[in-house]
C-alpha cells in the first residue's frame, strides 16, 4: 500500500460538534482519510482546524460526533488512546519540550527501560538503545543532528519541526496528523519539513496535514479539506482545484456545492 | 534533504557513546556552581584561621546535612514544577512520630524508622493529591499543610518529653560519618531517580511542559503525587537524623526549612521555574549557604547580618536563572 492512495477510509469523524462556552467552534464536521493519503486541511484562522484536529486525537473532549478505524467505531478519550490505535499527532506548538534532550523528546512517553531487574522494577532507562534508535532513524531520513543528547531548546524551529515530524515516522503505524508543520519556517527550512511530510506518506502513512500554504497543497497533498467558521465548505482533489481556487473556496467568495 | 547541524561541528559526536557527551554536559554546569563554592571556600580560607583545619569542612558538612536531605526532594518537586512549602511542617510530624514511638512506646529503632518514613511519605502524598483532584494551586495547598501538618505534630507532642533514645539511634545522627554519609547516600539516590528513570525523566518534561508530557502520554497527576511523596519521604529522613541528632523530638523543630532548602536548590543552578536542575547542585548550594554562614560566624558577623547576606544570595541567584532564561 506505500505510496498508494486508495479508496478504504482509515479514519473518518462524524457529525463533530466542539463548543467552548457559548462559542461552536465546530459544528457537525464530517471528515474522511483514505489509506495512504496526504489529506490538506485548509481555512481562515479561527476556522476550526486545530480544534478538529485535537477533538479527533482526544487531546480535547468532544461534545457530539464520532470517530470511526477501518469503519470501526473507536473511542478516543485521551492522546494516549489515539496514540494506541496508530495514530501521531503534531501539535502545533506543542510539539517539543524545550528542557529535553532531542533523545528524551523523541522517546517522551515511550521510553525504553531495560531489560533488566532495574528495567523492570524501577524503570531504568535504556539510553543506549533509544539513542541508537534516534540515529538510525536520522540516518535514514538524512537529518543531520549529531548532538541528540542536546536540549531540544537551543535548535532551530526547522530541526525542531524535523525532529517532531521523525518522531511520527519512529511511532506512527497508520495516521500522522500534523498540524501546520512549516509555520514560521524559512522556505529552505519548509521544504525540508514538507520532503519529510513526503517520506511519511513513504513510510506508508496516512496524513492529515493543517496548512495555510496553498503551494503546498497543491504540490504535495491529494485532496483537500476546507472548512469554515466551523463548518467543513468543502472537500476537493487537488487535481481538481487551483490556488485562486482555494483562495475562493477559503473566503467563501466561491460557494461550494457540496461536502 | 538534509537538515544541518547548528551545533558545535564534533565529528567525534557521531562516534563517541553520547551518554557519555551527556554526562560531560552535566558536569559542566555542577562544575561552575563548584568553583562558586570553592572561591567562597579559599576567601573564608584566607581571612579566617579556623577554615585552614580540615576539621571545620566536616563541621560544615554534618551541620549542611540535615537541611540538605530535605532539600533534595525540595529539588525533586521544584524540578517538576511543583512547590511544597509544608515540608518543615512534615519534618515537625515525622519527627513527632519516631519520638513518640521510641520514647513512649519503646518499639524497636528499625520499626520507628520505617513508621517515621511512612508518615512523611503520607504528608507528602497527601499535598499532591489535593493538588491534583481540586486543582489549588501548589503554593495554597502546600501553605495549608505547612498550618494543618504543625498542628497535627503538636497535638501529638502536647504534653509529653520526647527524648532520650535508644544508643542504636542516636548513632545515626552523631558524629560526622553517618550525617554525611546519609546526605551524600540521599543525594546519590535522588540523582539516580532523576536521571536513570523514567518517572525521574518525566519531571523534567513536566516541568518544562506539562502540556507537552501530557499530549505524550505522560500520566501527570500520577507522576505529580509521587513528586511530593519522594518530598514528603526525603523531609522524613532529614528528620530522623536531626532528632537523633539532638535526642530529642519538638514539634517546633522544622520552622522555616522549607524555605532554606528552596534557597539552597536555587543557588545551586535547579530552575524555579522548573524543567532544569539536578540534586548534586542543591548539595552544592546548600554547602554555599553553609559556609558563608559558618565563615561570618567565625568573622564575628552576628546572625541577624547572616541572614542579610544569605537574602541577598538567594535574590542574585534567582535572578541569575531569569537572565539566563531570557538571554537562551
Ligand atoms: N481552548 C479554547 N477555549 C475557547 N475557545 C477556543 C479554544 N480553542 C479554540 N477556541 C476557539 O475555537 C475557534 C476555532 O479555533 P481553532 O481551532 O484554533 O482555529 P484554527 O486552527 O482553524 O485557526 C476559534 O474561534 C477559537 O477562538
Ligand atoms: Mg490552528
Amino acid at each position: 500500500m506505500s505510496g498508494s492512495v486508495t479508496d478504504q477510509y482509515v479514519l473518518e469523524a462524524r457529525g463533530v460538534t466542539k463548543r467552548f462556552g457559548g462559542v461552536t467552534a465546530l459544528d457537525s464536521v464530517d471528515l474522511e482519510l483514505r489509506e495512504g493519503e496526504v489529506l490538506a486541511l485548509v481555512g481562515d484562522n479561527g476556522a476550526g482546524k486545530s480544534t478538529l484536529v485535537k477533538t479527533i486525537t482526544g487531546a480535547l473532549g468532544r461534545d457530539e460526533g464520532e470517530i470511526l478505524f477501518d469503519g470501526q467505531p473507536v473511542h478516543i478519550q485521551t492522546p494516549l488512546d489515539a496514540r494506541n490505535i496508530g495514530i501521531e499527532t503534531v501539535y502545533q506548538d506543542l510539539a517539543l519540550v524545550n528542557e529535553l534532550s532531542i533523545t528524551k523528546n523523541i522517546f517522551l512517553g515511550r521510553e525504553i527501560v531495560k531489560d533488566n531487574l532495574f528495567g523492570r522494577l524501577f524503570g531504568a532507562l535504556d539510553f543506549k538503545k533509544m539513542e541508537a534508535n534516534v540515529r538510525d532513524l536520522f540516518a535514514r531520513l538524512d537529518i543531520r543532528i549529531s548532538d541528540i543528547y542536546r536540549d531540544a531548546q537551543g535548535f532551530s524551529g526547522g530541526q525542531r519541526q524535523a525532529v517532531a515530524l521523525s518522531k511520527t515516522i519512529m511511532f506512527g503505524k497508520r495516521v500522522a496528523v500534523l498540524d501546520e508543520p512549516t509555520a514560521a519556517l524559512g522556505v529552505r527550512e519548509s521544504k525540508m519539513a514538507m520532503d519529510l511530510v513526503r517520506s511519511l506518506k513513504d513510510h506508508g502513512l496516512s496524513v492529515i496535514m493543517i496548512t495555510h500554504n496553498m503551494q503546498h497543497v497543491l504540490n504535495y497533498c491529494d485532496r483537500v479539506m476546507v472548512m469554515r467558521l466551523g463548518k467543513r465548505a468543502a472537500v476537493r482533489n487537488v487535481s481538481d482545484v487551483d490556488g485562486d481556487m482555494l483562495v475562493g473556496l477559503i473566503t467563501g467568495a466561491i460557494a461550494a456545492r457540496s461536502g | 534533504m538534509s537538515i544541518a547541524d547548528n551545533g558545535p561541528d564534533d565529528p567525534a559526536a557521531a562516534t563517541q557513546t553520547s551518554s557519555w557527551d551527556s554526562v560531560v554536559h552535566q558536569l559542566r554546569q555542577t562544575a561552575q556552581v563548584l568553583a562558586a563554592l570553592a572561591l567562597i571556600y579559599v576567601v573564608f580560607f584566607v581571612l579566617s584561621p579556623p577554615f585552614r583545619n580540615l576539621d571545620t569542612l566536616f563541621s560544615i558538612m554534618t551541620q549542611a546535612s540535615i537541611l540538605a536531605v530535605l532539600a533534595c526532594g525540595t529539588t525533586v518537586v521544584l524540578i517538576s514544577g511543583g512547590l511544597d512549602l509544608s515540608v518543615g511542617s512534615i519534618f515537625a510530624v515525622v519527627g513527632v512520630v519516631v519520638g513518640i514511638l521510641l520514647a513512649e512506646y519503646q518499639v524497636p529503632v528499625p520499626i520507628a524508622i520505617v513508621a517515621g518514613l511512612l508518615a512523611g511519605a503520607l504528608c507528602g502524598a497527601l499535598n499532591g493529591i489535593v493538588q491534583v483532584t481540586t486543582g489549588v494551586p501548589a503554593f495554597i495547598v502546600t501553605l495549608g499543610g505547612l498550618t494543618a501538618y504543625k498542628g497535627i505534630a503538636e497535638l501529638m507532642a502536647s504534653g509529653r518529653d520526647l527524648s532520650r533514645f535508644p544508643e542504636s539511634y542516636q548513632m545515626l545522627g552523631s558524629g560526622y560519618v553517618m550525617p554525611i554519609s546519609i546526605m551524600f547516600g540521599a543525594a546519590l539516590l535522588t540523582g539516580l531517580f532523576l536521571t536513570k528513570t523514567r518517572l525521574g525523566n518525566h519531571a523534567y518534561a513536566i516541568g518544562g511542559n506539562e502540556e507537552v508530557a501530557r499530549l505524550s502520554g505522560v500520566n501527570v497527576a500520577r507522576s505529580r503525587i509521587i513528586y511530593y511523596m519522594i518530598g514528603g519521604l526525603l523531609a522524613a529522613v532529614a528528620a530522623i537524623l536531626e532528632v537523633s541528632k539532638l535526642n530529642f523530638a519538638q514539634s517546633s523543630r522544622g520552622q522555616s526549612y522549607e524555605l532554606f532548602a528552596i534557597a539552597a536548590v536555587v543557588i545551586g543552578g535547579t530552575s524555579l521555574f522548573g524543567g532544569r536542575g539536578g540534586v548534586g547542585k542543591t548539595i552544592i548550594g546548600m554547602l554555599i549557604m553553609q559556609t558563608i554562614i559558618v565563615g561570618l560566624a567565625y568573622l564575628g558577623v552576628g546572625t541577624s547580618v547572616q541572614r542579610i547576606a544569605i537574602g541577598a544570595i538567594i535574590i542574585l541567584a534567582v535572578f541569575w536563572d531569569v537572565w539566563r532564561r531570557r538571554s537562551r
